[in-house]
């Protein structure tokens, strides 16, 4: 097998191409309307902003600090512009049940005006009807009005009084009412005076008096109908004075608002409330009560007279009240009150016909707010409901406004996780948001990419005001964009990232005096940066140094070898080598995971020991008995360890402990590798190359030292300028690896030596020392089982035990 | 004159200048009762109360066959005697102890003349030139809307001295005493002084309507200007044409007037609708002989 070559300078930092940015400054640049490499995102916005079916609101997914909520701003604002604004909501008072509260709808910007003339119509109503009733007039026709009711009342009292009279009757009034009595000459007859009368006239006399008693009754009995009947006069002559009154104003109104039928009905329910309740406005000392008059206010809920295109609106404290509106209280004299004009509007109410943008995770976190947004949705109208109500802890009558309906678009901004949750456990989710539209991490970088990127910078250096951005310091931000994309053919489209260098580095230059960013500043911000948080890493290197933590990088050992891991703490990720040991005897076909024994391996780990141990057996006793018991540790590792990205060098450090033969302890080894020996791609390959190098370097110079690494990572390779100095030297090797082999060869410098026909290794070939080994690890197994002479061992293939 | 005025009034307070307040339980009467009480301490004058049983109420009590028939709900009830006189006698002591309590307050002396017999003649009986009677409007009434009773009928028309009808006024805005009188007759000084007597009394001012043929105001209207500025009274004279007792009414109403002061030879007692007129003026009414 042919030892791989060492990667070049080249192959493990893609430079940017000084050729493809032709400019001097950023600002040469045109800013970037929307930007590229999110095509999907882009699609699935316009899709969901355009569709009109219900259920297809938006969530856009990307993690925190993508720019996701200054894209759909930027994105729905030139969207909405062309559309139609939305019409103006107004409550009114509901005449027949007080305490629902109609809603009317208005072309926009006429709500400010129908506002005004109802409050201009009921400060006429104060004067004008109060001066109706003043007026001659009526004063007159109520003065007639009344002296007809006391004269009707009165001619029945009086025509039984003359009756009396005329028949020698007299009527008395009493305290209480009246009483009839014989008389003469203006006197009562002394009843002794009476009893002399013959029975004839005593007959005469008390039959006139029963029949006058019968009509005075009667008479009495008719008054409270005189008096029902005179109110309803009164009630009507009062109608007819207002009607005058209102005739003109209200007529004026009705013609002015002819062409919003609402309006009409409401301005005649209008007059038949103030006709209702004319005698309200008669008090001339105080006007009509406040009360009264502000039912004919009109609470504006809605106005969009500002509005331009379709409302986007990003409601940013998205708690159930200012979602749905509230219905406010007053507080007068230790009591609440309200009424239709305390309702307020919700951003719902302000997003109708338009755009709603909230943050998923924020909606999610304020109680009941999630609940009564899908509930909206679902009923397509704004129904509000207090927090309280809701809850059941309050049973006070209140408002109950009329729903308004409703055709909102909402928009979701929210992490990938809250989506997937989202649709896994809430069962309304996707029949709500129907439309995911799904920001990109990265953006290929490719020879169209380099010049739209760079625009990309200028229009966020622009937007941030901050300094423009010369050539080199473009390319160093493109270059950055790579490693921290990780992968040589992708740049990162992450926003806060980029910002904050470009914002750093603009601190920097102005630091430095510079008029413009360079490239040493970019260079500044990133060093800064990775200084500002190394206190671990260095913490960690110094105790490699001063021998705390065991790390070889030079000479050799066997059982031993150098892992590579990446440690990340808050935003921060290095890496740092690891010492792998393993011990082999003979045994039944046993690797021991010491990690997953003591329960500090994970489960992918777990399985990389299982596939190397698999790989072991098939490889080296594909028709025989494996006999091995066999040890891997991570030393010195107190933490947890996952991942499968040890599994070369664990098999390496194993097959060097079977074999005996010593690796060399100048070259780290990364990569993870399957039953068949092929070495597969593993991440955060820049971090343990890095990781690795910093600690050679403090143990005494680099020199002939170097990493393994699989091939399929050379193009995540964005190494640092320190590491490309020593790979340019030759004084630092990077081999790519795509068999376990080539691991073998290049860690003991010995063959690792193909089977050949009969799977036999070639002499002098370290598989064949392995091969050798397990044999003689066999027959010593067999020795040992026949002593024992318990027939029950010498299981074939080992499944068992083979852990 | 402000001397002389006084010595005046209290020549004729000693002389027989008493308030006598016609009490027949009513809630007109009890409320009549604290007007009278005002003026009589106004006056520092005697008050006399006068309490009639009628007797023709007593008397058709007597009657087997008799029944009450009542004013609102029109119901009959059994009336007797026995029962009549204790009610009677009830209304006695309370009108007793109203009086008592009303005059005691202003320390004011006071008596109470119960009496049987027609309510008219037993208060002519005892009324004198110079006395002020005070009464309610109306009585017990079970007439729904009655604005003048019969005794009240039989008193200004016939008492010797001035006759004050009590309504409870309503509060209005402007506040005046209103004199209304005639160009051509004689008492006109009675009247035109009350009324002094009542603005001074209540700080109102004063208007005086005067009823007359077209074309003979000015020398009245001189007269009656100079009598008022001599007396130290701000008030206003105007003229009204002979018209009926409505537009009089109409014109007092603008006037904004709080009380009326009327003689009772004015010539619109003689008129039709004199009654009318008191009845449209729902305003304490003085009438002087």
């Amino acid at each position: 097998m042919v030892v791989p070559a060492a990667l070049t300078e080249d192959q493990i930092y893609h430079r940017c191409p000084p050729e493809m940015l032709d400019f001097d400054t950023t600002e040469a640049l045109e800013n970037v309307d929307l930007p590229f490499g999110q095509e999907r995102m882009l699609r699935a916005l316009e899709f969901g902003a355009g569709m009109r079916a219900s259920g297809f609101n938006l969530f856009v997914l990307g993690p925190s600090g993508a720019g996701k909520h200054e894209l759909v701003k930027r994105f729905l604002a030139s969207h909405a512009a062309g559309k139609p604004v939305p019409s103006d909501w107004c409550h009114l008072f509901n005449f027949q049940q007080s305490d629902k509260p109609v809603a009317i709808t208005l072309p926009p910007g006429e709500g400010r005006v129908f506002k005004s003339d109802m409050s201009i119509l009921a400060s006429e109503l104060k004067t004008a009807i109060p001066a109706t009733f003043e007026s001659e007039e009526y004063q007159a026709r109520i003065q007639e009005l009344q002296e007809e009711v006391t004269r009707r009342q009165q001619k029945g009292l009086f025509a039984i009084q003359e009756e009396a009279n005329a028949n020698h009757i007299a009527m008395l009034t009493t305290p209480a009412g009246f009483t009839f009595a014989p008389m003469r000459n203006g006197e009562v007859i002394e009843p002794e005076e009476y009893k002399t009368f013959s029975d004839e006239e005593k007959e005469l006399v008390e039959a006139k008096v029963e029949d006058l008693q019968k009509k005075l009754q009667q008479a009495i009995q008719q008054v409270p109908r005189l008096r029902k009947e005179v109110r309803e006069r009164i009630h009507e002559l009062n109608e007819e004075m207002v009607q005058l009154t209102l005739g003109g104003p209200i007529g004026e109104l009705r013609e002015k608002w002819s062409h919003v039928p609402a309006v009409v009905a409401y301005l005649d329910a209008v007059r038949e409330d103030v006709v209702e309740h004319a005698e309200a406005f008669q008090d001339n000392e105080n006007g009509a009560p406040a009360g009264l008059l502000n039912r004919y206010r009109v609470n504006l809920l809605v106005d969009n007279a500002d509005t331009r295109g379709a409302p986007v609106v990003y409601e940013d404290l998205p708690n159930h009240q200012h979602l749905t509106g509230q219905i406010e209280h007053r507080a007068h004299q230790g009591n609440l009150y309200t009424d239709f004009t305390l309702i307020r509007a919700g951003s719902l109410h302000r997003a109708n016909g338009g755009y709603l943008v909230l943050d998923a995770r924020r909606i999610l976190t304020q109680p009941m707010a999630w609940e009564s947004l899908k509930r909206i949705l679902f009923s397509g109208e704004i129904r509000i409901e207090s927090l309280e109500r809701l809850y059941g802890l309050a049973t006070t009558v209140s408002q109950q406004p009329e729903p308004i309906p409703l055709n909102v678009k909402v928009v979701l901004l929210g992490d990938r996780t809250l989506y997937y949750l989202l649709s896994h456990y809430d069962p309304d989710f996707l029949d709500l948001f129907k439309v995911e539209a799904d920001f990109e991490d990265d953006l290929e970088r490719d020879d169209d990419s380099y010049l739209l990127y760079a625009r990309m910078i200028a229009t966020m250096a622009r937007a941030s005001g901050i300094k423009a951005l010369d050539r080199a310091a473009v390319a160093r931000v493109i270059e950055h964009a790579s490693r921290l994309a990780g992968d040589q053919k992708k740049l990162t489209a992450h926003d806060r990232v980029l910002k904050d260098l470009l914002s750093e580095a603009d601190h920097w230059a102005s630091e430095a005096g510079s008029a413009r960013i360079e490239a040493c500043h970019i260079q500044q911000a990133i060093d800064e940066r990775e200084y500002r948080a190394s206190r671990i890493r260095e913490r960690s290197l110094e105790q490699i140094r001063r021998g705390l933590m065991m790390i070889a990088t030079t000479g050799e050992q066997a059982g031993q070898v150098n892992g590579l891991s990446v440690l990340q703490i808050g935003a921060t990720r290095f890496g740092q080598p690891t010492r792998i040991t393993a011990t082999a005897r003979p045994g039944k076909g046993q690797v021991v995971d010491i990690e997953r024994e003591a329960k500090l391996g994970g489960p992918i780990h777990s399985k990389a020991v299982m596939i190397l141990s698999r790989f072991l057996a098939n490889r080296y006793a594909p028709m025989g008995e494996l006999s091995l018991s066999a040890s891997l540790a991570f030393e010195q590792s107190y933490g947890g360890v996952e991942g499968d990205s040890a599994s070369v060098a664990e098999t390496c450090v194993l097959l060097s402990a079977i074999a005996g033969v010593p690796l060399k302890q100048s070259l780290a080894v990364t990569g993870s590798m399957n039953q068949h020996g092929e070495v597969q791609a593993v991440g955060g390959v820049n971090e343990k190359i890095e990781g690795f190098f910093n600690v050679c370097q403090q143990a005494g110079g680099v020199n002939g030292q170097g990493a393994l690494l699989p091939a399929s990572n050379i193009e995540h390779l964005m190494l640092n300028d320190d590491v490309r100095g020593v790979v340019r030297d030759g004084r630092f090797a990077i081999y790519p690896l795509t068999r376990i082999d080539q691991a073998i060869e290049l860690l003991t410098g010995m063959e690792a030596g193909e089977p050949d026909a009969d799977g036999q290794f070639p002499e002098n070939s370290f598989n064949r020392l392995v091969a050798e080994r397990l044999a003689k690890f066999a027959e010593v197994g067999k020795k040992k089982d026949s002593e024992q002479e318990n027939g029950n061992g010498g299981n074939g293939d080992g499944s068992d035990g083979d852990r | 004159m402000a001397a002389t005025e006084i010595a005046e009034s209290k020549s004729t307070a000693k002389a027989a200048g008493r308030v006598l307040i016609l009490l027949d339980g009513s809630r007109l009467s009890l409320a009549a009762l604290e007007a009278a009480a005002e003026i009589a301490a106004a006056r520092k004058a005697e008050v006399l109360g006068i309490f009639v049983e009628e007797v023709n109420l007593l008397r058709s009590a007597g009657y087997g066959f008799a029944r009450e028939v009542g004013g609102s709900s029109g119901l009959a009830r059994p009336l007797d005697v026995a029962a009549l006189e204790a009610r009677m006698h009830s209304l006695a002591q309370q009108v007793r102890r109203s009086l008592e309590q009303a005059m005691a307050r202003r320390g004011l002396v006071q008596a109470l003349k119960l009496c049987r017999g027609r309510v008219a003649d037993e208060v002519l009986s005892l009324v004198g030139p110079e006395d002020l009677v005070v009464m309610g409007r109306v009585g017990w009434s079970g007439i729904p809307g009655a604005r003048l009773g019969s005794t009240a009928r039989i008193l200004v028309r016939q008492a010797p001295g001035d006759v004050l009808l009590w309504v409870e006024p309503r509060p209005r805005r402007q506040e005046r005493v209103v004199v209304l009188l005639n160009h051509d007759q004689g008492a006109n000084h009675r009247a035109v002084k009350v009324g002094a007597e009542l603005a001074r009394r209540h700080h109102q001012p004063l208007t005086v309507l005067v009823r007359m043929a077209a074309g003979k105001g000015q020398p009245i209207t001189e007269d009656l200007m100079a009598y008022l500025r001599h007396e130290g009274i701000t008030a206003r004279v105007k003229l009204l044409p002979m018209a009926s007792a409505v537009a009089v009414a109409r014109a007092m109403r603008e006037e904004g007037m709080a009380q009326l002061v009327i003689s009772r030879q004015c010539s619109l007692f003689g008129e039709q609708g004199a009654e009318a007129l008191l009845a449209a003026m729902d305003v304490p009414v003085t009438v002087t002989p």
